[in-house]
């Protein structure tokens, strides 16, 4: 997974560190920077993410984009184990439904995931680390919005503290 | 109920015959039942392959433990197998045959109506610590303690997954052993306490379930004995990819229960065997139960378990379904 988290797209240099980097204090210009960790799909949000890219378009680096070949394709123990090691929220980007490349990828995601993110609501995270979105390959300029978005949300609600796994915060 | 017509120990003995019957003369090899535990408040699994086995059978009100989880298992050395089935056992069985764990050829099913099994933990409460000191009479408890005789409804010590349950009569079986009793629960409405308890904000949700999880001594017993858990490799002792370590600790924990309930998503018979069996008294079921709630509220009523030929709602969907998410 570590390769994958190298992360792409906009500028990485500087202000977010690796996983787990962002909690300690000493890193860049010292102020606390959230990770974000985007699982996208391969055909239509990573794409998107192309598209923001070659369009120039400049979204927070704190996102680290996981390329999977479908939105379905993520296990619910892949986001846990991002908020294990650090991560202060969780994004999963399909295709549209009805746009699915596999044809019934993001529907089978779609109910999935909404139980999932009800669920991680019932064990007490804020709904807000855990989010859903559809992102085609056409919508570059959609991609560094909910990049955008979800970075100042997070940014506003501070470090994630749930199941954070203490023994993967020393790594830095 | 009907079925107090028949005493307890009639009801034992009119189930005893019927199998005697069948397992004497070699239609099922194996008939599994339960017989009385250690304690005078647990009745265990019996495993009878004899007419003398057959003479610990039991039916009373601690028959709790759900026996269909034995079935895949025990198909897999005897040819035939006979099973009382209660409400919840009937459900694990056609979660169970949904799951492609069984051969509905080999297994005979005979259907006993629950009346509801009794929570010791509350008896002890009340000051029951003895069997001398509680007898039953049809929907009384009549309670003997250190003033006196006490009655108090039978209802009272139920057990949760007994209190809650909406279908106490076997949804399957090849032969009703007693007669049928009446519905406790109406299924629309049993998610009202949920409702009760809700906690508003995270993070009161989560100082909850910290704190009942922190509990947890990852001994698994939860899922040992949940038939909607059907992994023949479960992710807590998978080793690669390694989910799990081997010490206990909070995260860990929660993330555990958070992937067994998740797995039982829309599968999930409700049938509480988790929380019955959990040693620490962990309440399991709350959190299986929510999530049957917002499947429900979703993508339309669904109970698992009851028709084994109905695709459970995480198997499925529909083009307009709703997501619990913004999606524009």
């Amino acid at each position: 997974m570590s390769e994958a988290l190298k992360g792409k797209g906009a500028d990485n240099g500087g202000t977010a560190a690796g996983v787990g980097g962002s909690r300690s204090s000493g890193s860049g210009n010292g102020a606390w920077q959230p990770l974000i960790v985007a699982f996208c799909c391969n055909w239509c949000s990573y794409a998107g993410g192309d598209l923001a890219g070659t369009s120039r378009l400049s979204y927070p680096a704190n996102v680290r984009v996981i390329r999977v070949t479908c939105s379905s394709r993520v296990n619910p123990l892949h986001v846990m184990r991002a908020f294990q090691r650090g991560a202060d929220g969780v994004l999963i980007a399909g295709c549209h439904p009805g746009d699915c490349h596999y044809t019934s990828g993001n529907y089978h995601a779609r109910r999935r995931f909404s139980i999932f993110a009800r669920l991680l609501e019932h064990a007490g995270l804020e709904p807000e680390r855990f989010q859903v979105r559809w992102i085609s390959s056409s919508e570059g300029d959609r991609f560094a919005e909910v990049m955008q978005e979800m970075t100042e949300t997070i940014k506003a609600l501070g470090p994630n503290e749930r199941w954070v796994d203490p023994r993967w915060l020393k790594i830095t | 109920m009907a079925q107090d017509n028949l005493n307890r120990d009639q009801a034992t003995a009119r189930i005893r015959a019927a199998v005697t019957q069948d397992l004497l003369s070699g239609r099922i090899s194996l008939l599994l039942g339960w017989q009385k535990g250690l304690f005078w408040w647990r009745s265990r699994p019996l495993f009878a392959r004899s007419q003398q086995d057959l003479e610990r059978l039991v039916w009373d009100s601690f028959c709790a433990v759900n026996l269909s989880r034995y079935l895949p298992e025990e198909l897999s050395i005897e040819e035939r197998v006979g099973i009382l089935v209660k409400g919840c056992d009937a459900r694990a069985f056609h979660r169970l045959l949904q799951d492609r764990m069984l051969d509905r050829e080999r297994v005979l099913l005979y259907g006993l109506p629950c009346p509801g099994m009794l929570d010791y933990r509350l008896l002890a409460e009340a000051g029951v610590k003895e069997a001398e000191q509680m007898l039953e009479e049809g929907e009384e408890l009549v309670i003997q303690t250190g003033g006196g005789e006490e009655r108090r409804p039978r209802t009272d010590f139920l057990l949760e997954k007994c209190r809650l349950c909406s279908h106490p009569d076997p949804v399957v079986y090849d032969q009703l052993l007693l007669p049928p009793g009446e519905p406790r629960m109406d299924p629309a409405s049993r998610f009202q306490d949920l409702e009760a308890r809700e906690r508003p904000t995270p993070a009161e949700r989560y100082a909850y379930w910290s704190g009942e999880l922190q509990r947890c001594l990852s001994c698994y017993a939860c899922r040992q004995v949940c038939p909607a858990c059907s992994c023949r490799e479960c992710f807590a002792e998978q080793q690669e990819p390694r989910w799990l370590g081997k010490g206990a600790g909070l995260n860990e924990n929660m993330l555990f229960h958070i992937i067994r309930v998740y797995h039982g998503a829309g599968r999930c018979i409700e049938c509480g065997e988790c929380q019955r069996a959990c040693p620490v008294g962990i309440p399991l079921l709350e959190l299986s139960r929510r999530l049957a709630k917002d499947i429900e509220e979703l993508y339309g009523p669904y109970e698992a378990g009851m028709d084994p030929e109905a695709p459970p709602p995480l198997l499925t969907y529909r083009p307009e379904d709703p997501a619990a998410f913004p999606e524009k």
